[in-house]
């Protein structure tokens, strides 16, 4: 029963928001190559949505472009994701390791994914009376993430659901709290790289007079 | 003879050329500065030039001894200048080229017959329809209303009403009549709107008064006035708007400025004859986009918007005091030219103080260099005006042209690619319409295009699209059809054991274990001879055989952990 391939297993645990994430646990599968190449895509989606879309939709400001912004709002903020929740859910006797969080968590991600490039494609042949269109797709695809979301969380540390959504709101405040430190960190390593800089300058002059 | 003819022409030539040459190099020299304009991100980058400085006339130019701090200049329906010489107490009339004074008010006949002088003066204005001059009499603390000969009909003083602060001086800066002859004054230091005066010089009211920018620091005080006592409240300062600083009329709207360094909302509006702004609902920034930082004041200078003319095309011209700049923007506000900057050179301004247009003109009053700086439109300026004028009217086809003889001169001048993608959006070209509404950012421009260029291309192409799609549902319908015979064949060749699987289980439940090791020795068997297979072929199949292997491996994982 069950026999999967790892791709099938994606299909069936996008198409059973309830029990796919349940089967995949029992079953101990979930490929951690789908789910980093699942991450890339989300990037790719990022950068696609953000530069791709039909002039009609958006005006992207073209002059330069900055990829990190785009690896901050995909990449960081997912293993943000990944290992606020982990924190969290070891102080919450969740069964799941980081590599299941981060597997069940990146399969949850394929509807959203799906949304931005089908979104991308069609405002390029849609107009803006039609926008209702693209709507309806975004709020499927993200709601439906959401959805799986959900269920990787609660299916990977097996919790019930009140303590899913207990847990799911601690690891956004543990996230927040882990950016706020690596923003903090950021400029302190910014502070000193200065005054080394400043300090190096100082003595290149000394040195030339 | 033939050959002194060509030497002579070639002589002529050559000169002809040279002389253009020289003048082209002249007029670039004349700027002292570098010509920008905004593009579609609000950036600035390096543009033509919309005006040059032609020349700075000062008093002694026209014939009349140096200014003294001139504040204002009018340019009336007779086409002559009046410059308010306010230093000197006189007010000196010019002929239209500015070449000569034609007439020097500096004192005039009262009704009673005595003589008046004026004191201060800061504003004039001449009403077309009436033929009378209005006069901001600052430190005599009256406007006075006069003919053309200077015989004073009327004189407006601090008016004896319960409206007007009685403690309040009276001190007039700027003053426009309307068509019906109502005065409209501005106050140095009254901020509730310019005060409004009846054809007789009765008091009316105040009109037009700024709105009060709701800061954080405004925000607060209201918040803590909320707690506080009456007392105290009446003591502290009260949340006043700046006043106006210079308007200007123009048929039934009045155009005010207000140059304040706090205050960035009501810069400059326009209003109609009940007061309401009628640029109160956009959002445009009147001056520079960001603000000019000053390296010897360590200090950003926010614009000051002093003096505001509204030219007989409709464009509004605004004069920037901190950065000595000419904004002029159409009629819709939108940014045309930026002209001037602060310098000695002609072209430059130390105090800019009133600004003034005639025809191609722009003149420009400075109370520090005591001069009057004449600018004039260029052949890059007179295209886009006229393109500017054409597309606020409407004639966005006759506005095609011009627009992209701007864009040949100009090809980052952003007004340029929206006037283009609208007029080839009227004319159907939606392809071209699309391209420049791209290069213009214009999303609706570009919207309005697709649709059409959508709509053609489905109706150009609709067999082909036609034909395709047929092709591509009958393709995926045999897909379909052929995958679920293989699916079912598939499921036919797994059933067998699955079944035989269930029917030895359900026999009896002694005859099940032998049943199961049978069919594990089965499968033993079964992996023996896939590896042995593996082992013959060579290593192209290798992977097959595993991946068999796979398969059957997770086969017998199944019923065992049921």
């Amino acid at each position: 029963m069950m026999d999967l391939r790892p791709a099938e297993w994606v299909k069936h645990a996008i198409t059973h928001p309830v029990e796919g994430f349940e089967d995949m646990r029992w079953k101990k599968s979930g490929s951690m190559k789908i789910a980093c190449l699942i991450v890339f895509l989300l990037f790719l989606s990022e950068i696609a949505s953000g530069r791709l879309y039909g002039e009609q939709f958006k005006v992207t400001y073209d002059k330069v472009f900055n990829v990190v912004p785009y690896i901050t709002s995909t990449i960081v903020l997912f293993a943000a994701w990944v290992v606020g929740n982990w924190s969290i859910c070891t102080l919450l006797d969740g069964e799941g390791t980081m590599r299941n969080i981060c597997v069940y968590s990146a399969y949850a991600l394929v509807p959203f994914i799906a949304q931005r490039f089908i979104n991308v494609a069609l405002s390029h042949v849609l107009i803006r009376d039609e926008y209702v269109f693209m709507q309806a797709i975004e709020i499927i695809g993200t709601g439906w993430t959401l959805i799986l979301l959900f269920s990787a969380i609660k299916s990977v540390h097996q919790y019930s659901f009140g303590k899913t959504v207990f847990a799911i709101i601690l690891t956004i405040c543990a996230m927040l709290i882990m950016l706020v430190l690596l923003v903090l960190f950021m400029s302190l390593i910014q502070q000193i790289f200065i005054f080394a800089s400043t300090i190096y300058t100082e003595l290149s002059y000394r040195i030339r007079v | 003879m033939k050959k002194l003819s060509r030497r002579l022409v070639t002589l002529a030539l050559s000169g002809a050329i040279l002389g253009g040459c020289i003048s082209a190099l002249t007029a670039s020299a004349r700027e002292p500065y570098d010509v920008y304009n905004y593009d579609r991100w609000g950036e600035a980058i390096p543009s033509q030039a919309g005006y040059i400085a032609e020349r700075a006339v000062s008093g002694y130019d026209l014939g009349v001894g140096a200014f003294e701090s001139p504040s204002d200049i009018f340019c009336d329906h007779n086409d002559i200048f009046y410059v308010v010489d306010s230093g000197n107490d006189r007010i000196v009339a010019v002929d239209s080229d500015f070449r000569e004074a034609v007439r020097v008010y500096d004192s005039f006949t009262m009704p009673d017959g005595s003589r008046t002088k004026l004191k201060n003066p800061q504003g004039i204005f001449i009403s077309a329809d009436n033929d009378l001059m209005y006069i901001a009499d600052n430190e005599n603390a009256r406007v006075l209303v006069c003919d053309m000969d200077g015989n004073v009909q009327r004189e407006i003083t601090k008016p004896d009403s319960e409206i007007y602060d009685q403690k309040r001086t009276f001190l007039p800066q700027r003053v426009i009549a309307d068509k019906a002859g109502n005065v409209y004054i501005v106050l140095g230091n009254i901020t509730t709107g310019a005060a409004m005066f009846d054809p007789e010089g009765e008091f009316i009211g105040f009109y037009g008064a700024n709105r009060v920018q709701p800061t954080a620091e405004i925000v607060s005080r209201y918040l803590t006035s909320l707690f506080t006592s009456e007392e105290k409240r009446a003591r502290r300062a009260r949340n006043v708007p700046t006043g106006i600083t210079s308007f200007d009329i123009d048929g039934d709207f009045i155009f005010t400025c207000t140059s304040s360094s706090t205050q960035t909302t009501d810069t400059v509006k326009k209003l109609n004859a009940a007061g309401n702004n009628i640029f109160a609902s956009n959002d445009y920034t009147y001056g520079d986009y960001a603000p000019m930082y000053d390296t010897s004041q360590n200090k950003l200078l926010a614009p000051a918007i002093v003096d505001i003319d509204i030219a007989e095309d409709g464009n509004i011209n605004c004069l920037d005091f901190t950065t000595g700049r000419v904004f002029q923007y159409d009629e819709d506000c939108h940014l045309l030219f930026i002209t001037g900057t602060l310098a000695k050179q002609v072209g430059g301004f130390d105090h800019a103080a009133a600004l003034e247009s005639k025809g191609e003109n722009l003149y420009v009053v400075d109370s520090r260099k005591d001069t009057v700086t004449i600018f004039t439109e260029t052949d890059f300026g007179r295209i886009v005006h006229k393109a500017t004028a054409y597309y606020n009217a409407g004639y966005y086809e006759e506005a095609l042209e011009p627009w992209l003889e701007v864009l040949k001169r100009d090809g980052n001048y952003w007004r340029a690619n929206v006037g283009v993608a609208s007029a080839l959006l009227r004319k159907g070209d939606y392809e071209g319409s699309m391209k420049y509404a791209k290069l213009a950012g214009m999303g609706s421009i570009y919207n309005k295009a697709f649709e059409g260029y959508r709509m053609e291309f489905l109706k150009k192409h609709f067999g082909a699209i036609f034909a395709v799609a047929a092709a591509v549902i009958i393709a995926l319908l045999a897909l379909g059809v052929a995958m679920k015979k293989r699916r079912r064949a598939l499921a036919a060749e797994a059933a067998v054991p699955a079944d035989a699987d269930i029917a030895t289980l359900d026999l009896n439940k002694g005859e099940a274990a032998e049943a199961l090791q049978a069919l594990e020795a089965e499968a033993k068997a079964d992996e023996e001879a896939a590896r042995l297979k593996a082992e013959i072929a060579a290593g192209k199949t290798a992977p097959e055989a595993k991946n068999e292997e796979r398969e059957e491996e997770q086969h017998d994982d199944g019923p065992e952990t049921r």
